[in-house]
């Protein structure tokens, strides 16, 4: 029998009729199947709304990261993963005809910097800095520096002028204008220092950009930590998120051998990791809310079977097979949750399109600047939340008709038709 | 009354598969409502803790505007007024000057900038936990001029060994240049990798004698036995230091919004997860209340027709809705309390190369602890005798208005 049964069973699900006597069934008792529906439409669709708000903060949290700060490739001398500094260099022309020769496969774009730790000081304070020299050109087309100042003007050429962080300016008490020295240590071991104008102020999301970063134009740094001819990094981005792996292995081939060419999350593995965690926990918490679900779905068709023993037994009597009779249990259980998972699309898709100009979370923008989160988060459905919801509610189906299903097979046609 | 609160109760086990099934999905919500609460409140505790134990202190006092600043130019002389003060609050379980600044940090050809802190070692043991995360060497041995600790990425970031001569670079309070070797005599291991390649602890003496600081100082850091004294302990405070002009007393949260911020936003996300599991066990509950009700129409009919008032019925129906809740309510309890109560003795180690990474990021140890405040079983209770009391009007409105005559007609 088990044998045939699972033939029967499987074979009942691709008959029409199946699927038909579902569907009535389920619209015998449209208030009772109303209620179900509502539940997983209004569950699933509130939990897709506040999981398309989280995804959008860690999406943005990554997204932010790369246009900010990492651009999807860099390129650094060997041992810079490991301890970085001002000693660890590339040289700057045959890095740039790496990636500047013949086209190179989804390249956007790129720029050189030349980086060093230093010490901020103004009349009123010392901050420890991360001092970027950059190409002002290059680097707009790179990250969103330029976009990100706010007060005073963005640098141009090689003018003594330096941009600064609103956290940065606040705490060395300058503003545009203001004069600021600058010491960080040269390739030679000294101390060598430079007095520059606030030509800027700039706000990211990020605090360690805001707090502890000072841009100055590319050739200043480079004489300044006397990198002749050297640049400490090379920052690439890539037209793709997708095209990223293939840009790094023919930029890799391109280059001199020896020297680190590393993505986005190589170079910062916790933001792939959050990605990560992130989309694992979006299974749990959809499993956690359609196991709370099947003890719904499970009670709707149990009472839905019981109310229909006679009729049940009647049909087996007459000779239907107990694996259609449990293909038509599945089939209602599957219905109603389709249908709520359906519902609960309709309501999460609305709702993320209702929210698509973005949530303002200023109000707590500093804690989650500091997580390099931006204040105003516009939620994301990634597919993966298309594809969970269905494949848990599909499980959950099946396992909440599983006890209804049997107790219609078990039904005793003698007993049944007595009844009637 | 009591006759009404039987029929309920009979009512609600007429039909044991279906009451049953509720019951557990109503089980199923208030242990994952409960546990996760306390998952989530004793990480954030334990967030607060560790941050506060290594930075802030659970509440500070600096002058006024160096909160805002953090610049030399605003400081604080320990004297009597806040000695009284400190004193006279019993909740201070101990208190450390300190002074903050920032250096240049030059040994051999590398150089790093750091965080620069002054610290009274002997009182800063009693109130930072920085003495018990040297991973090599001593904390600022007594006896011994001019040391510094730095935090383990920083020594490595500048080669240095313990016992090697690290030049310190900064500008003093009078504005002049100051340069002088200090003798690095231990390292710190620490949860945030910002401060572990950005920290560098010298005593307050040193400090002050290189920043040129006589004996002013930036913050005197307070340690009181939970952060849940702090707000308690920080009006204490402000009323004792009403009379000391340009004091102020700043609570963690004051220090350091972003991590109070930061749990704001982790428990609204939290809250909205589990809201909508209750409210999906709700819709678990209507059901089962309002297809028990359609079953018994006959039988409300009959019952008015014999001159039960309709509000007998409605309180009828309504008290099934709250039995239900009350079993699942009592079992959730009953599974999700002992549970709660073994993860706080057994927290649980985070293991893995991304969840260490990740609880780096937030400046916590990589273990989840669990916290039960007082306020989460009965919050659990109130959300869902709420959710089941919401749940239950439809059908104690539909039971009360059943027609007599319908239903005797039926019959």
């Amino acid at each position: 029998m088990p044998l045939a049964g699972v033939r029967d069973f499987a074979g009942s699900l691709f008959l029409t009729t199946t699927w038909r006597m579902a569907v009535r069934n389920l619209f015998r008792n449209p208030r009772r199947t109303a209620v179900v529906f509502s539940a997983i439409a209004i569950g699933l669709g509130g939990l897709m709304i506040a999981m398309a708000v989280n995804y959008g903060m860690i999406f943005q949290m990554v997204e932010l990261a790369i246009q900010n700060e990492l651009g999807h490739i860099q390129v650094h001398g060997a041992g810079w993963s490991a301890k970085p500094g001002v000693e660890i260099r590339v040289d700057e022309a045959s890095t740039i005809q790496g990636v500047s020769g013949a086209a190179l496969p989804g390249l956007r774009a790129w720029a050189p910097r030349v980086r060093g730790e230093g010490l901020a000081s103004s009349a009123r304070g010392n901050v420890g800095i991360a001092l970027v020299a950059i190409d002002p050109e290059r680097e707009a087309a790179v990250t969103g520096i330029r976009e990100a100042v706010f007060e005073g003007a963005y640098l141009e050429g090689n003018e003594r002028r330096a941009l600064v962080g609103d956290r940065l300016a606040r705490r060395l008490h300058v503003d545009v204008g203001d004069r600021i020295v600058v010491s960080a240590q040269d390739v030679a071991g000294d101390l060598t220092g430079e007095a520059f104008r606030v030509g800027g102020v700039f706000r990211t999301a990020s605090l360690e950009l805001d707090e502890r970063t000072v841009f100055i134009p590319i050739d200043r740094g480079k004489r300044m930590l006397g990198m002749n001819g050297d640049i400490s990094e090379l920052v690439v981005v890539a037209e793709e998120q997708e095209d990223v792996d293939e840009l790094r292995a023919a930029l890799a081939k391109r280059l001199p051998g020896g020297l680190e060419v590393r993505t986005w999350s190589e170079i910062r593995p916790l933001l792939q990791y959050m990605v990560d965690v992130f989309q694992q926990m979006g299974w749990i918490i959809y499993a956690a809310i359609f196991v709370a679900m099947a003890f719904g779905i499970a009670n709707v068709l149990l009472m839905s079977v019981y109310e229909r023993m006679r009729e049940i037994g009647i049909m087996m009597a007459i000779g239907m097979k107990p694996g259609r009779m449990v293909g038509t249990v599945v089939a209602e259980s599957l219905c109603l949750t389709l249908f709520g998972v359906a519902g609960g699309f309709a309501v999460g898709l609305g709702g993320v399109a209702l929210l698509s100009d973005g949530i303002d979370l200023s109000r707590w923008a500093e804690g989650l600047n500091a997580f390099g989160i931006p204040a105003q988060i516009v939620p994301v459905i990634p597919e993966n939340d298309l594809i969970a919801p269905v494949v848990v509610a599909v499980v959950t189906a099946l396992i909440a008709s599983l006890w209804p299903a049997v107790r219609a097979v078990r039904s005793r046609p003698a007993e049944a038709v007595r009844h009637v | 009354m009591t006759t009404v609160l039987r029929l309920a109760w009979r009512n609600v086990w007429r039909n044991p598969r279906r009451t049953g099934l509720t019951v557990a999905a109503t089980v199923f919500a208030v242990y994952l409502v409960v546990v996760f609460v306390a998952m989530a409140d004793g990480s954030h505790s334990k967030m607060i803790e560790d941050s506060v134990r290594i930075q802030s202190g659970h509440v500070q006092l600096a002058a006024d505007g160096y909160l805002e600043n953090r610049t030399l130019e605003y400081f604080l002389e320990v004297d009597d007024t806040i000695e009284k003060a400190l004193a006279s609050a019993p909740e201070v379980e101990a208190w450390a000057p300190r002074v903050n600044s920032a250096a240049l940090l030059s040994f051999g050809a590398s150089t790093q900038g750091a965080i620069l802190i002054g610290v009274d070692p002997e009182r800063e043991a009693r109130v930072s936990t920085l003495f018990d995360r040297v991973s090599a060497g001593a904390f600022l041995p007594a006896g011994q001029e001019r040391s510094l600790v730095l935090g383990e990425q920083l020594a490595k970031n500048l080669g240095a060994e313990l016992g090697d001569e690290i030049l310190l670079y900064s500008m003093a309070y009078t504005l002049q240049n100051a340069y002088e070797l200090f003798v690095l005599t231990g390292t710190l291991k620490l949860p945030d990798a910002s401060l572990e390649r950005g920290l560098a602890v010298v005593t307050l003496a040193d400090a002050q004698e290189f920043l040129a600081y006589d004996n002013r100082v930036s913050e005197i850091a307070l340690r009181t036995g939970s952060a849940r004294q702090v707000p308690a302990l920080t009006r204490e405070l402000e009323a004792a230091l009403a009379g000391a002009s340009g004091v102020r007393v700043h609570p963690w949260n004051e220090v350091m919004p972003e991590i109070e911020q930061f749990i704001i936003v982790d428990d609204a996300g939290m809250y909205i997860m589990l809201l909508i599991l209750v409210i999906v066990v709700g819709f678990g509950i209507l059901n089962t209340i309002l297809m028990s009700v359609m079953e018994r129409q006959q039988e409300f009919g009959a019952m008015l027709a014999l001159g039960l008032r309709p509000s007998r019925i409605f309180a009828m129906v309504y008290a099934e809705s709250m039995m239900l809740a009350v079993v699942g309510l009592g079992i959730g309890l009953a599974l999700a309390y002992p549970t709660v109560l073994w993860f706080i003795g057994h927290p649980i180690p985070l293991t893995g190369e991304g969840m260490e990474a990740m609880a780096q990021l937030v400046a916590m140890e990589p273990v989840m602890t669990f916290e039960l405040r007082e306020t989460t079983l009965p919050g659990a209770t109130i959300t869902i005798l709420g959710v089941a009391a919401l749940a239950a009007f439809y059908p104690a409105v539909k039971a009360s208005r059943a027609r007599p005559v319908d239903a005797l007609r039926s019959l």
